[in-house]
């Protein structure tokens, strides 16, 4: 037999046991709307056994454990999908920007000869408006219009080119902002690592700091992809690209970006100074739209610009003025940054050489295969016309948008499904906490009459001397 | 499976956000019309749709180049009736001065003649805005340049112009040619109005020749030397008009043919670009029904959980 004390003993360890139920039940309550939370259960085991005459008796209930219900293989997949997600997310964010840079949309109810926004449209103006003046090679306004459509589109051309080299900088400035937020977190990945190696080390938990450094992960993950391992003291080992950066409570290296020498940054470790070669996370996504579709578009615009100073200039030098004046370009610069209308015809639009005859100024030759310049299928554009070329750029653009937000809606699903499945696991549901709570209370308020019972018999008990 | 607290609000967040999305796309596609508005939503079809209205665009110019060359066209047909008409006066005074009219009456043909000719410069030197009609491509002077001695009879009409003239697109790989020199002596090229060597056409020199011989009283000259001269001009105008009004009538196929292939685009581009209206309202419904259903079983849940912990408690 326990004997009462022993008894009085057993309820107290119960009390003590159940009000603990109540807290982890409370701290699981409070933060039910915390994604990052992992629920955290009262591990209770029967306490010591007593050898009486009648066997072994129990003492009651003592508590194992404040134990955190996690699932590791899912948390690795979540972090895993971050990084599909970060990368996908990253692109779709470029290639929508960079889409609003270009300006290209379309409208079909248009009232214009052309419905579209954009140097598509310009691009039609521009060799309608050669065929205005092939039409009447004389009319000083079909000049002045040709001029203006010639400044519409090199204005377009120097406007999508800085628009779009404003973006490349500003995903070089994104880049740099990534790899400064990813060392940040690394910095606090191992600084967490210290703290739950100290906590495991007395043999205790780090439920919550396990919850911290995760979401950290997650983040980190969604910047760079990560390859980790959990150690037996509870630390993560994290590497990237091939490269250990935390060992335990240790930080063995970090990022840094670097200059290959063409103004494009990449990104590299700071201490061992090896270029990196990353396969997901924002920074590759990033550093994916800006050297590949984002260039793709650029140069796509720098040919199709400098195609048409050189074809136009081609046949517009051999042509004559009103005033018999020949051999003056119509557009200056090499690509689309610098493309311009030589500013002479601005003021005189009598100096556009319309005309292929020196002296005839009625005469429409230049002005006629500059029309029909339009119509041409160049092989310095994959034998399309200016307008298909543009045309196919401005789809091979859509495609990789139109891919990453594919991708972004899959990463979406296939996240949330994730999350779903580890907050099954690990997720708190109110309506099980408060039934957990209920438990935890009755089970209190019932070791609290094993004590008054106690008190009532030791008072019984004492009473048989008076 | 277990379903945590947070799995609603996140999966009720996400699915109203995606029926959202969804009705905004379709709302959109409703208003505008359009199923493409950006190259993110239909890469392939955007840029056909790109096509496709750069070659509305070019047909839209070749309708306004027909329009262009039509009103000039109908200007050359103008000038060329009024000179039709002014060459038939000319010949009627040809034929009218014979042995039998008196000496006043062929002073009078002359001095008629003498204001045919100079009306004759004056029509050849018509306009279509600033560009002469019948110079050729130089066509920023007069063409024509009569000069008359102190009688005031003229004495040669000069041509300043020359015998080119220029093609203009009125649709692909169609060219139309509008203009005529006024004076075409090279032996090759374009028919020229009043002077080609080819037909034996000099309009000013056979009307000057018979002025002269008004005034002379040489009647034979006129009837043996002038009159065949006149009938080769005439011939040569007839054909000039006969000419125009196959360009006027090649104009009006082309305006036709540039009209035709317009609609033709534009229905094209329709089907590429534009929006199946009964298609996307039917669409909108459904997404806004699935969308009021969501909202609805969202707030019916959260009822049913506040419920359930007021039954716990």
């Amino acid at each position: 037999m326990l004997g009462l004390f022993n008894t009085l003993q057993l309820g107290a360890r119960a009390l003590q046991a159940n009000q603990l139920g109540v807290e982890v039940t409370g701290q699981n309550l409070a933060n039910s709307s915390n994604a990052a939370y992992s629920r955290q259960r009262l591990v209770l085991s029967t306490s010591l056994t007593t050898p009486t005459a009648f066997g072994l008796q129990g003492t009651g209930v003592q508590v194992t454990s404040i134990e955190q219900v996690r699932d590791t293989m899912l948390d690795g997949e979540m972090r895993d999908e971050s990084s599909v997600s970060g990368y996908w997310s990253s692109q779709q964010n470029s290639l929508q920007n960079a889409q609003t840079q270009l300006g290209e949309f379309l409208n079909i109810n248009s009232t214009s000869t052309s419905g579209s926004s954009g140097l598509s449209d310009q691009i039609n103006n521009l060799f309608n408006a050669f065929q205005s003046v092939a039409t009447n090679p004389t009319s000083i306004p079909q000049r002045g219009s040709l001029v203006n459509q010639a400044q519409t589109l090199a204005s377009g051309f120097n406007n999508a080119s800085q628009q779009l080299s404003t973006l490349n900088g500003n995903l070089n400035t994104s880049v740099s902002n990534n790899v400064t937020a990813a060392n940040q977190l690394l910095s606090q990945i191992a600084s967490l690592n210290s703290q739950i190696a100290k906590a495991t080390a007395t043999g205790g938990s780090a439920n919550d700091l396990n919850d911290t450094r995760e979401q950290d992960l997650e983040n980190l993950a969604g910047i760079v992809n990560i390859q980790t391992t959990t150690n037996a003291n509870g630390t993560v080992d994290v590497s990237i690209g091939g490269t250990q950066m935390i060992s335990g409570i240790k930080t063995l290296d970090t990022l840094k970006t670097y200059d290959p020498g063409n103004g494009q940054l990449l990104v590299g470790t700071a201490n061992g100074g090896t270029p990196l070669t990353l396969t997901g996370g924002a920074i590759q996504g990033t550093i994916d739209t800006r050297d590949g579709a984002l260039k793709t578009l650029r140069d796509g615009l720098d040919t199709l610009a400098s195609s048409l100073i050189t074809q136009v200039n081609g046949i517009y030098s051999g042509g004559y003025d009103l005033n018999g004046g020949t051999g003056q370009p119509l557009f200056t610069g090499t690509d689309a940054g610098t493309i311009g209308v030589n500013s002479a015809l601005q003021t005189d639009p009598s100096l556009v050489q319309a005309a292929g005859v020196s002296g005839a100024t009625g005469d429409n030759s230049v002005a006629l295969a500059l029309a029909q310049l339009g119509q041409k299928s160049l092989a310095g554009l994959g034998n399309q016309t200016f307008s298909s070329a543009f045309a196919s750029q401005v789809g091979t653009f859509g495609f990789a948008l139109s891919n990453a937000n594919a991708q972004v809606d899959n990463s979406t699903s296939v996240t949330g499904m994730l999350q779903n499945q580890r907050d099954s696991v690990s997720g708190v549901s109110i309506e099980e906490e408060v039934a957990n709570l209920i438990t935890y209370q009755q089970a209190y308020t019932a070791s609290s009459k094993i004590i008054t019972t106690v008190d009532q018999m030791l008072q019984t008990v004492l009473s048989l001397k008076t | 499976m277990r379903i945590a607290g947070t799995s609603y609000t996140q999966s009720m967040t996400s699915q109203i956000n995606s029926l959202a999305a969804q009705q905004f796309r379709l709302q959109n596609q409703a208003t505008t019309g359009q199923s493409i508005q950006a190259p993110e939503d239909d890469p392939a079809g955007m840029a056909q749709a790109l096509g496709l209205q750069a070659q509305s665009s070019t047909v839209g110019q070749y309708a306004q180049n027909v329009a262009t060359l039509q009103n000039r066209s109908s200007l050359v047909g103008n000038a060329l009736q009024q000179l039709k008409t002014i060459t038939d006066r000319v010949n009627e005074l040809a034929t009218q001065s014979d042995g039998i009219s008196s000496p006043d009456q062929l002073r009078a043909n002359a001095s008629e003649t003498t204001q045919l000719i100079q009306q004759a410069v004056q029509v050849l030197n018509s306009k279509d805005g600033d560009q002469y009609l019948f110079g050729g491509t130089a066509s920023s002077q007069p063409p024509f340049v009569a000069a008359t001695d102190a009688n005031g009879n003229v004495t040669g009409v000069t041509y300043q112009g020359n015998d080119s003239v220029t093609e203009n697109e009125v649709g692909q790989n169609s060219t139309v040619t509008v203009d005529i020199p006024g004076e075409n002596t090279s032996g090759s090229g374009a028919r020229g109005l009043v002077s080609d060597s080819r037909y034996g056409a000099d309009l000013f020199g056979h009307m000057i020749s018979l002025q002269n011989h008004l005034l002379a009283g040489d009647t034979n000259s006129i009837s043996t030397v002038d009159q065949p001269a006149l009938s080769k001009d005439d011939d040569n105008i007839l054909y000039q008009v006969s000419n125009n009004g196959a360009v006027q009538a090649r104009l009006e196929v082309a305006a036709s043919t540039a009209s035709t292939q317009q609609s033709g685009l534009a229905a094209s581009l329709n089907n590429v670009a534009g929006a199946d209206l009964t298609q996307t309202l039917t669409q909108l419904t459904q997404a806004q029904n699935a969308y009021q259903i969501a909202l609805q079983s969202s707030s019916t849940i959260l009822q049913l959980k506040t419920s359930l912990l007021s039954y716990l408690q």
